[in-house]
């Protein structure tokens, strides 16, 4: 809210220049986000907590100004002489809906001549951010900035029957409203009415039919105090907010109505030539009376963590106009109108913080001994972290909220949580998959020139839940693209790019380094994956993740340049299998003896069968096998690979001879002819 | 000339020749000459028999000196010639150490995981538990349970994406408070942190997503000050020793009193400069007294514990520290940025 310098002094005195009375204000918690000069003013620009509507105003601005300045709020009091006929022979006015509108003040000015303001009035509100129109409209945002009661003016003749009631809007009821849109109404929504039609949405905005026009004379200015939650669900379903609707939603003291009603005829008096009408017509159904709160000073210290004497709470809460007294110990506080956001004694012990300052709280820490923790998940991250950045891994962090098409197209759509209130289209849901995200930062480093790339998230995955409800998991994803290496200068370009198998790598060096055991890979199908060069990751027989090479379809969605290989492993399930402590396995005490073998087999032979009928066939001896080399091509035949696997032999109970390892070498060759039909070489 | 004269010159020779020496077989064949079974020196232990019995003693000692003192000469005289064509081979061997070193590119944390986990740290030292937390949340957790005020606008200045009518993405870590309550019992000292969601157009210092982290204790007998103090040291441990903290009232549904919460500008040492907009303060945190309804709706007695609650966005603390001017580069990921931090 934009205040005015000029316009703050006409109501309180201060001596302190405006950067020190700034200062004051934001420690006492009413923000001065700026200080400008607009013309010949000096204007604060403030930050209005939304529980302190008080303070939209400048009359409100004036009272928190008062304690930090020592001086006292002059209120404005408005003489206004009326004439007859009365303002309650122009108009009767009847509140049908007491809970919503509390007080409705009517007055009537007869004779006013429609004109422009005068300069120092237009001045003003420019300076406070509003356009002026002409004298009757200035006049009632005038008053609306100055004692924060928006106020609202009819043609006097415009309004049938001479009648204004309160009340909600029937079935069907449209109003056009000032703005010139025509809108329909719903029977929660309060308006004003005359005898035969809606004039205006209550609290929000006048009717362009009872509006005030070049040919109005008389004129009837209603003050009223209306519901803020009413007021704030009509405004969202109209979709319009005003400094009226505004000021409602965060409350307007309801002992104001009739001092700002008399403060616009004065000034329509004074800036209007009109004649004010006798009397006022004050329909106040459900009165507000200040309440009375009870609070201990003995609890406040205790909140606070200071220690002020009742005599020190009583003489601060005075000063902010919470007339208090102390009885049997007790601070017994009544609370004005003004401060609807003060209901319990936590609110009073607040505002006694307030005005003691909070830069006079001293530095304690609580008294619990206790020790922190990190949660397993936490733990388990940056465990999970710091092996895969010594796999050189780049960590990203992608966003959550993503284009629902990509998750469609990587066949997740099923579970895909979608927002009701999307910012854009390209950004309308939860991911389910982080994937497509790492393919997103590929595509879009490649665009900046760098196609060397590793990378992994640590991050959730969000889903509904078969059952109806909604669930979010950790995930731990990967994906690499060109190579590894930083500078690999003088070495083959081919041998260094990254494959499936380097991506295999990342993810056994991961689960080995977690000491998960009884890893399997099994061929996938997966529409992220290419469909021939894609696997599960099993553990122990279960599914706990994917690997493989971007499918076709994503590298294209995502314009990747070359092949992208990737990962995605359920964070919670490595967790589970993992185990707490790994175990030392004592070290071999004889020697090992190593032997090579090329064998010749049908292409489909898969490399983990090979393996395990060498390691069965040679168990007790052969301690690990390894894969050297795979030839294919016309040496050997069509359909024929040649696999040269290299052995160590080694026993834990003695130091092992040639010829007892020639002895086992003989016997896995023969398995592997008659198993696979292999030729040994 | 007397026998010990021909010994001297002997030894004179022997030791300019292997001092002349420049091959190992040279001096191979030196050590034939003087110390082998027909070598010179040896020839002259046998006259010994020719000398008189007084001399023979002095004779003998003599020539083993003397004998000592070649092979000590041959000795040296080796390992220097050896030296020298291990020199000539390792000059071949000579690399242009100014090439690039060949390695692969090694990973770093993401800037935001090594914020995050500083701030972790300092609040376990400090006792609290560090606890995982749902980001698509009920409307009863992030604001009904929080004393937001049914159609109140303080839930405006949290847009909310919506899920379904009553379920959204949480807009503030704070949101995490209710459920730890319900489950746990005083003392209670637990931090949450992780991605918020409002609805806001992107731009270089505004997001739709950002981080927070969350902080609440309740105990017996928690006061302001402790709250204070506590924001105290975790700025101090987090900025350095000559960090303040600086307090004034806010207003927050869940807490009440309400404080915003400053830090000295880490850029300007509280003079005031662009970043800080002169004032020497950066907002750190929105803090405050865990407001007794709050306390009440989770089962707890607001009259014999209270509590305080304080929460805070990461991105701003890489920002101001690595001078990072545009919000979007954290989650965008580029890696020309990311191998920078
Ligand atoms: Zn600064």
């Amino acid at each position: 809210m934009k205040l005015p310098i000029g316009w703050l002094r006409e109501l309180i005195d201060f001596d302190c220049p405006p950067q020190v009375l700034a200062d004051k204000l934001t420690m006492a918690g009413l923000e001065v986000e700026e200080i400008a000069q607009v013309a010949d003013e000096i204007v604060f620009d403030v930050k209005v907590t939304p529980n302190r509507g008080d303070w939209l105003s400048v009359l409100g601005v004036a009272r928190e100004t008062a304690p930090p300045v020592g001086k006292a709020v002059r209120w404005p009091e408005p003489a206004v002489e009326g004439a007859k006929p009365s303002t309650s022979e122009h108009i009767s006015i009847d509140i049908e809906d007491p809970e919503l509108c509390g007080r409705y003040v009517g007055v009537v000015v007869r004779g006013v001549k429609i004109e422009h303001s005068p300069d120092w009035m237009q001045t003003r509100l420019i300076a406070a951010g509003m356009r002026p129109i002409n004298n009757i409209v200035d006049i009632t945002n005038y008053v609306m900035l100055e004692l924060g009661q928006p106020l609202h003016a009819f043609d006097l003749h415009l309004l049938h029957d001479g009648r204004i009631i309160v009340r909600k809007a029937r079935a069907g009821e449209k109003i056009t409203s000032l703005d010139g849109s025509a809108r329909e109404l719903t029977q929660d929504m309060l308006v004003i009415a005359d005898g035969d039609r809606p004039v205006a949405i209550a609290g929000i905005m006048g009717g362009l039919d009872s509006e005030i026009s070049a040919n109005t004379r008389d004129i009837l200015i209603e003050s009223a105090n209306f519901a803020g939650t009413s007021i704030r669900r009509t405004s969202k379903r109209l979709g319009l907010v005003t400094e009226s609707s505004y000021r409602f939603e965060r409350g307007v003291d309801p002992s104001i109505t009739l001092i700002a009603a008399l403060r616009a005829a004065e000034l329509l008096r004074d800036l209007a030539g009109g004649e004010v009408a006798e009397g006022v017509v004050d329909a106040r159904p459900a009165p507000v009376e200040p309440w009375r709160i009870k609070t201990r000073p003995q609890r406040a210290n205790a909140i606070l963590g200071i220690d002020l004497t009742p005599e020190v709470m009583l003489r601060h809460l005075n000063g902010l106009q919470i007339k208090t007294t102390l009885e049997d110990g007790v601070l017994v506080s009544i609370v004005p109108t003004f401060r609807p956001d003060i209901t319990a004694e936590i609110d009073i012990i607040e505002e006694i913080g307030r005005a003691s300052g909070y830069e006079n709280l001293p530095l304690t820490l609580p008294q619990s001994h206790k020790q922190g923790a990190d949660s397993p998940e936490g733990l388990f991250k940056d465990k999970v972290r710091g092996i895969l950045m010594s796999c050189g891994g780049q960590e990203v962090l992608t966003h959550s909220l993503v284009d629902s098409d990509m998750t469609e197209l990587a066949g997740r759509g099923d579970l895909m949580i979608r927002l009701h209130n999307p910012l854009t289209e390209d950004i309308d849901s939860m991911r389910a998959m982080l994937t497509p995200n790492l393919l997103g930062v590929i595509e879009r480093n490649q665009a900046y020139g760098c196609s060397d790339i590793c990378i992994f998230e640590l991050g959730k995955i969000y889903f509904r839940t078969p059952e109806g409800g909604y669930d979010e998991k950790l995930m731990i994803a990967g994906a690499v693209a060109g190579n590894m290496w930083r500078s690999a200068w003088s070495r083959p370009v081919e041998a260094l790019e990254s494959d499936f198998f380097l991506c295999k790598g990342v993810v056994e060096s991961l689960l080995d380094a977690l000491g998960i055991t009884d890893v399997e890979f099994v061929s996938a199908a997966d529409p992220v994956l290419h469909p021939t060069r894609s696997a599960n990751v099993l553990v122990g027989g279960v599914r706990i993740g994917i690997i493989g090479e971007a499918s076709p379809a994503f590298a294209e969605a995502f314009d990747l340049k070359g092949r992208a290989q990737v990962y995605e492993l359920d964070f919670g399930a490595l967790m589970r299998y993992a185990p707490e402590v790994l175990k030392y396995k004592a070290l071999p005490k004889y020697p090992a003896l190593h032997r090579h073998i090329a064998v010749v087999v049908s292409d489909d032979v898969k490399y983990e069968r090979l393996e395990s009928i060498i390691t069965e066939s040679g168990k007790g001896f052969i301690e690990s096998v390894e894969l050297l080399d795979v030839y294919k091509g016309e040496q050997i035949g069509p359909r024929k690979a040649s696999l040269t696997i290299s052995m160590v032999f080694r026993s834990h109970e003695k130091t092992l001879t040639d010829e007892e390892v020639n002895s086992v070498l003989d016997r896995v060759k023969k398995i592997l002819a008659d198993d696979l039909n292999a030729s040994i070489r | 000339m007397s026998e010990s004269d021909n010994l001297e010159e002997l030894g004179r020779e022997a030791i300019a020749r292997v001092a002349d020496a420049a091959k190992s077989s040279e001096l191979d064949a030196i050590d034939t000459q003087y110390l082998g079974r027909k070598g010179a020196l040896t020839l002259q232990l046998r006259k010994i028999g020719s000398l008189v019995p007084e001399q023979r003693k002095g004779f003998g000692q003599a020539v083993n000196d003397l004998k000592e003192e070649i092979q000590a000469a041959i000795r040296a005289r080796r390992e220097a010639i050896a030296g020298g064509e291990t020199d000539a081979r390792l000059a071949g061997e000579a690399l242009d150490v100014t090439m690039p070193g060949r390695f692969y590119q090694i990973g770093r944390p993401h800037i935001l995981a090594q914020t995050l986990s500083r701030i972790k740290d300092i609040f376990i030292r400090l006792g609290y538990d560090i606890v995982e937390s749902p980001e698509v949340e009920s409307y009863h957790y992030n604001f009904e349970a929080l004393n937001y005020p049914l159609d109140h606008p303080a839930i405006d200045e949290q847009m909310s994406f919506y899920v379904t009518e009553d379920r959204l993405l949480r807009t503030h870590t704070t949101a995490y408070q209710h459920r730890q309550m319900e489950k746990r019992k005083p003392p209670i000292m637990v931090c949450t942190m992780g991605k918020c969601y409002r609805v806001e157009a992107v731009d270089a210092t505004h997001g739709h997503t950002f981080h927070q982290v969350d902080c609440f204790c309740v105990d017996h007998g928690i006061t302001m000050a402790d709250l204070k103090g506590t924001l105290y040291q975790f700025a101090v441990e987090m900025f350095g020793p000559d960090t303040n903290v600086r307090f004034r009232p806010d207003f927050f549904p869940f807490v009440e009193p309400g404080a915003e919460v400053a830090v000295t500008c880490s850029i300007c040492a509280g003079k005031g400069c662009n970043v800080c907009k002169g004032s020497g303060w950066l907002e750190l945190a929105g803090a405050g007294m865990i407001h007794p309804n709050v306390l009440e709706g989770a089962g707890i007695d607001s009259e014999e514990y209270t509590g305080f609650a304080f929460g805070f966005g990461i991105e701003r603390m890489p920002m101001v520290q690595h001078g990072i001017d545009d919000l979007r580069l954290f989650l965008d990921n580029d890696l020309r940025f990311l191998r920078q931090l």
